[in-house]
């Protein structure tokens, strides 16, 4: 059973390298070729997220190569993984039917595609990974497999965009590799154990030292979580084709950032060598102001897929908030809101793709009456941006509010601030999001009409739209339920 | 279960009444007038029997929890007979009117959120539905979709989502401190907090609710709102949606601070007296017949605030008071219901609300005109009245205070200036009202006055404005029998006792408030509302509003503050962000040194536009190139990996 985990990983790598070599130029033969291996791939990786529950990470743990003590290449699901694992694994086909109809007209569909794959098992490969060493080579070439796909228009903007998410990227994994030698310093084994591998008999002495470790560590990983100040490549990227932003930087990616820094903080250092000091003081207050620092940059954005990639980049500040909350309850409201935030934000850039491709609009205040030329599109809108708002009793409720509970239980300067931030954000998300729904549905008398070449998507595109709302809705009513048995596996 | 019902079946309702009233309107109306009419029997029977209450839990992480009895049983009935009685008027009003679908699914939505917010036997759940509303009357506010309805619907939304979040920190405090949000735990555990976070949680919820409610300053979206809305609708925004934040200032100061009353009570009496006469004030300046009901009701909001300052002052002994907060939220629903109806009726046959425009309207149309009177009449305490009652229990309550404070040798002044402010409010409220009837019954008509063809109401309003206006002088008149009683049975859920003797509302001490007011009344209506604010030109009367348009917070000052914060917010971040891109792009600027240039794509459509930089590279610059390094770089530090173990 452990060629599960290994093939839900390799597979798609491979199948995504077959791309470049056989070139298909028929599309309807590479759109099946794509979707048959996307398809298989998310069956085993939802397979090996199904034997984890059943029968234990244990059987389906492979290790592949062992370099020495510490540096062993293994992969080992557990239940945080899974969760990470179930993600990324329903909503990867989901993004490659709608990148279906949306790439027609893109061009150099086979190095798209590739990487698109490839990327999955990378992604895989870092939910199921089994220790710091896994974890750091998988994160580091997803690096290089997505580079493709944000420079796929090649133009001076995606290759600026490109330059900035690889340089900032190469930034937070030296950061993080100093935090790895500390690992191979400092403890037996660097496999994630929760509560921490560090060897407590040896840090004596050495604590301040470990704490800057692993703040500059949590910037490190923070980078792809779009911490601040190391956020900017994310808005930048969001050049690249509407599926890549919206799978890679609203969910894969980014989400990568947040499991990495969970894997730091939870199963690296261990909340009881972190709690209550300062470096949980300094990494909450950023992510604080981060979530602050988005919103704020999102008012101010009218082309409303940038506007949604700042708001990606404080809805992951709050995960960060939560995972710096230290605590139980934060673990389980940092996954409860990666789990709605994914589903929301690839909604949402789904739209705004979908309003880019049919209408060929990208700025808000060109979209005044929207809803009469893409009524199906702006009415998912509506949902999601309600969901995001946090209004109940939608998904983002929920997480918010134990989020904001984890943090405020600190009851520290910062853990007030936390809250305090996540309060003042909603009223931010609210204000950025509602000014784009009002202008859907009640235009200022005297805008422009919309020109007659604005008309709806075709089902390909809609299909993953309705689908993703139903899952949301499903996913905010079933949100008890999701949020014990988070609280159960956590 | 019949709890559950009342909240959730308008909510699936509403889903349904969008595709009928799409299809048949005539479908529709039957659809909303049997939901009300089945909720409002549903309420009718939690009088009946005693429920114990229901649960649902796991809803959004904490469960819903709902429970009736006592005041929460009487604003539900409230609400239910407002819904059913603005359903039986809507078919006429929306007939021709466009989108009344729409109307249509979101009316039904916010019954059964404000159902939630009644029901509630927590503050959660009273929260979650408490936005739900916010949201759902937001259509209701931008239904018309002219540009005044839209800011206006801007303005509302602002303040009822920054309200709202703001009271969410207070909860999450509340939550904080007692672990608990139920109202049966929350007194005993809720006093054991220190008083500084007490009164930070009391004023972090009191800007939610007071939002809502329209209480001074944050009654901005009040007078804006209520006018553009459709008139069934005004008359449920201004009758009761209103009371709903009216509603959670009770939870909030009898359950959580009840033993903070003292304090709570003082500081809660600045605002409601500003609510009270700022609206007052207002009224009588407006010259638009909606406006001037709305400000009517952001001045009566300020009545029942001071009836719930008073009530925490009085501490045990505040009974008087707290009838007399129930009542005149009781009373206010029923005469806003008449007026609203009877505005609408205005509108619908002169297409405005202009005092100008629509003056001798109603001179040849007697039933309008009674029971406008008697909404009038409730509205101003004219003895006999049901609004009399309400008032004058209030004032009672300020007369107790002041006779207590005095007994102690204590300060009595701030409280006689809130008492004979008092006075002058109900005196103002007598001078609007008796302007706008002057204009509307007896000035005479103008030529051009248009007039729809053909019955001016159907007999489904009528009977609307004949119900409402007949349980005015009944009510007022069985005060004893019947509003006492209604009092009695709410006054539980106020933590305060029932008033052991009954008060003789004709006796001349309590006559005496009423006297001096309608005095006042008749000076501001004969001197400033006759002749300040009405021009005669040739036997002609014009209306004129003197009133400085500029004089708006919200424009002045709520909007340009909203501004600059998002603005001052970006600019600060902006400057860090650049700080940080030069963290981490500086130290490639530095070991690339020779000259190209190189386009910069703006990233900002605010702070930055296209322009050339140069920038210096080490050897001739290609991103392979740079790729290699980073490899080479990552390669480099694997080896020191290896290596050092």
């Amino acid at each position: 059973m452990q060629y599960l985990t290994l093939l839900s990983i390799l597979f798609p790598c491979i199948m995504g390298a077959a791309l470049f070599v056989w070139k298909p130029t028929d599309r309807i033969i590479r759109n099946r070729y794509s979707i048959t291996v996307v398809l298989i791939t998310s069956a085993l990786v939802l397979g090996t997220a199904f034997c984890t529950w059943t029968y234990g990470g244990d059987s389906v743990a492979v290790t592949i190569a062992r370099i020495s003590k510490h540096l062993v290449f293994e992969f080992r699901p557990d239940n945080v993984a899974t969760i990470f694992g179930c993600i990324i694994g329903v909503l990867w086909p989901v993004t490659t039917i709608y990148a279906f109809n949306y790439m027609e007209h893109e061009g150099n569909d086979n190095m798209f595609f590739g990487f698109f794959i490839i990327t999955f098992g990378v992604v895989a490969g870092i939910a199921y990974s089994a220790n710091f060493f896994t974890l750091y080579i998988c994160y580091e070439f997803m690096t290089l497999v997505t580079l493709p796909l944000v420079m796929h228009s090649m133009d001076a903007k995606a290759r600026s965009a490109g330059k900035k998410y690889v340089l900032y990227s190469m930034t937070g994994a030296a950061l993080v590799f100093i935090a790895l030698m500390y690992f191979v310093q400092y403890s037996d084994s660097l496999s994630f154990t929760y509560g921490g591998i560090l060897d407590l008999a040896r840090t004596a002495g050495h604590e301040s030292e470990l704490m800057l470790v692993f703040v500059l560590a949590f910037f490190g990983f923070g980078v792809k979580a779009a911490i601040f100040p190391f956020h900017r490549w994310l808005p930048a990227a969001s050049v690249a084709p509407t599926p890549v932003t919206a799978l890679l930087h609203a969910v894969a990616v980014v989400k990568s950032g947040a499991f990495a820094v969970m894997r730091l903080i939870y199963f690296g250092f261990g909340i009881g060598f972190l709690r209550g000091t300062w470096a949980q003081y300094v990494v909450l207050a950023a992510a604080a102001i981060t979530v602050i620092f988005g919103s704020c940059m999102s008012l101010r954005m009218p082309h409303l897929k940038r506007r949604l990639a700042y708001s990606t980049v404080s809805n992951l500040a709050y995960i960060l908030v939560a995972f710096a909350a230290m605590s139980p309850l934060g673990l389980l409201g940092g996954l409860l809101h990666m789990v709605f935030h994914a589903v929301i934000k690839i909604t949402l850039f789904f739209c705004a793709g979908s309003i880019l491709h049919n209408s060929h609009l990208e700025y808000v205040y060109e979209m005044e009456g929207m809803s009469k030329k893409q009524p199906i599109t702006c009415a998912v809108f509506v949902v999601a941006s309600l969901a995001l708002m946090g209004i109940p009793p939608l998904g983002g409720f929920i997480s918010k509010w134990t989020i904001a509970t984890a943090s405020a239980a600190n009851l520290s300067w910062a853990g007030y601030l936390g809250a305090a931030a996540l309060i003042v954000s909603a009223i931010l998300t609210t204000l950025y999001m509602m000014s784009v729904v009002v202008r859907f549905y009640f235009p200022l008398k005297n805008a422009p009409a919309l020109s007659d070449h604005c008309h709806e998507a075709d089902a390909r595109m809609t299909g993953p739209l309705v689908f993703l709302t139903v899952l949301m809705i499903v996913l905010s009513l079933a949100s008890s339920g999701l949020y014990s048995w988070i609280g159960g596996m956590v | 279960m019949i709890l559950s019902l009342m909240v959730f079946l308008p909510i699936v309702a509403a889903l349904a009444a969008y595709p009928i009233t799409r299809k048949s309107e005539k479908a529709g109306n039957v659809l909303i007038i049997g939901v009300t009419l089945a909720v409002f029997a549903m309420a009718l029977s939690l009088l009946a029997g005693s429920l114990s209450g229901a649960q649902i839990p796991g809803f959004c992480g904490s469960g819903l929890n709902f429970s009736c009895g006592s005041m929460q049983t009487v604003m539900a009935l409230i609400a239910a007979f407002m819904w059913l009685m603005t359903a039986l008027a809507s078919p006429e009003y929306f007939d021709h009117a466009r989108c009344n679908a729409r109307y249509y699914m979101f009316y039904l939505w916010t019954l059964g959120a404000l159902m939630g917010v009644f029901l509630a036997a927590d503050l959660m759940t009273l929260f979650i539905f408490f936005e739900i509303m916010s949201f759902t009357s937001y259509v209701w506010v931008v239904q018309n979709e002219t540009p005044e309805a839209i800011k206006a619907s801007e303005t509302y939304l602002f303040v009822a989502v920054i309200g709202g979040l703001t009271m969410l920190m207070g909860i999450f405090l509340l939550y904080a401190s007692c672990g608990t949000l139920s109202f049966h735990e929350l007194p005993e555990l809720a006093a054991k907090m220190s008083d500084s976070r007490k009164l930070v949680i009391g004023i972090c919820i009191l800007v939610g609710f007071g939002a809502k409610a329209g209480m001074f300053p944050l009654h901005i979206w009040l007078p804006k709102a209520h006018p553009v809305a459709p008139a069934p609708a005004s008359a449920l925004l201004s009758g009761i949606l209103t009371k709903s934040g009216i509603f959670g200032v009770v939870v909030l100061s009898f359950h959580v601070l009840d033993s903070f009353g003292h304090t709570w009570g003082n500081l809660l009496l600045v605002p409601a007296v500003i609510t009270m006469v700022l609206g007052a004030v207002l009224a009588v300046f407006s010259t638009d017949l909606k406006r001037t009901l709305a400000c009517s009701s952001m001045s009566q909001i300020g009545f029942i605030l001071t009836g719930i300052a008073m009530a925490c002052l009085l501490g045990e002994h505040g009974g008087i008071a707290a009838y007399g907060t129930m009542l005149h939220m009781l009373n206010h629903s029923l005469i806003k219901l008449t007026l609203f109806v009877a505005a609408g009726v205005v509108y619908f046959n002169v297409h405005s609300l202009n005092l100008n425009d629509v003056r001798g309207f109603g001179r040849d149309k007697p039933l309008l005109m009674v029971t406008f009177l008697m909404g009038a009449c409730s509205i101003a305490g004219i003895p006999g009245f049901s609004g009399y009652i309400s008032k004058t229990l209030i004032h009672e309550s300020i007369v107790e205070y002041i006779h207590e404070l005095a007994h102690h040798g204590a300060n009595v002044l701030p409280y006689q200036v809130a008492e004979w402010l008092f006075l002058f409010s109900g005196g103002l409220t007598f001078a609007y009202m008796a302007r706008l009837f002057y204009i509307i019954f007896i000035a005479k008509k103008p030529h051009h006055q248009h007039q729809k063809e053909g019955r001016y109401m159907g007999s489904l309003t009528a009977l609307v404005l004949i119900v409402g206006g007949a349980l005015m002088p009944i009510l007022g008149l069985t005060a004893h029998s019947t509003m006492d009683k209604i009092a009695e049975f709410a006054v539980h859920f106020f933590h305060r006792h029932a008033m052991d003797h009954a008060v003789h509302y004709f006796a001349w001490i309590n006559l005496k408030g009423a006297v001096i007011s309608i005095t006042v009344g008749i000076a501001v209506f004969a001197l400033v509302g006759m002749m300040w604010l009405t021009k005669r030109k040739d036997g002609e009367e014009e209306y004129i509003n003197v009133w400085p348009q500029k004089l708006d917070l919200d424009d002045y000052a709520y909007r340009p503050a909203l501004k600059g914060l998002a603005f001052i917010g970006a600019v600060a971040a902006r400057c860090v962000e650049t700080l940080a891109a030069i963290l981490v792009m500086g130290p490639v600027n530095l070991i690339f040194t020779g000259a190209e240039k190189e386009v910069i794509p703006p990233e900002d459509e605010e702070f930055s536009k296209y322009d050339t930089t140069s920038e210096r590279s080490l050897v001739q610059r290609s991103f392979n190139y740079d790729l290699l390094c980073a490899m080479l770089g990552v390669a480099a530090l694997m080896i020191f990996v290896i290596i050092n173990l």
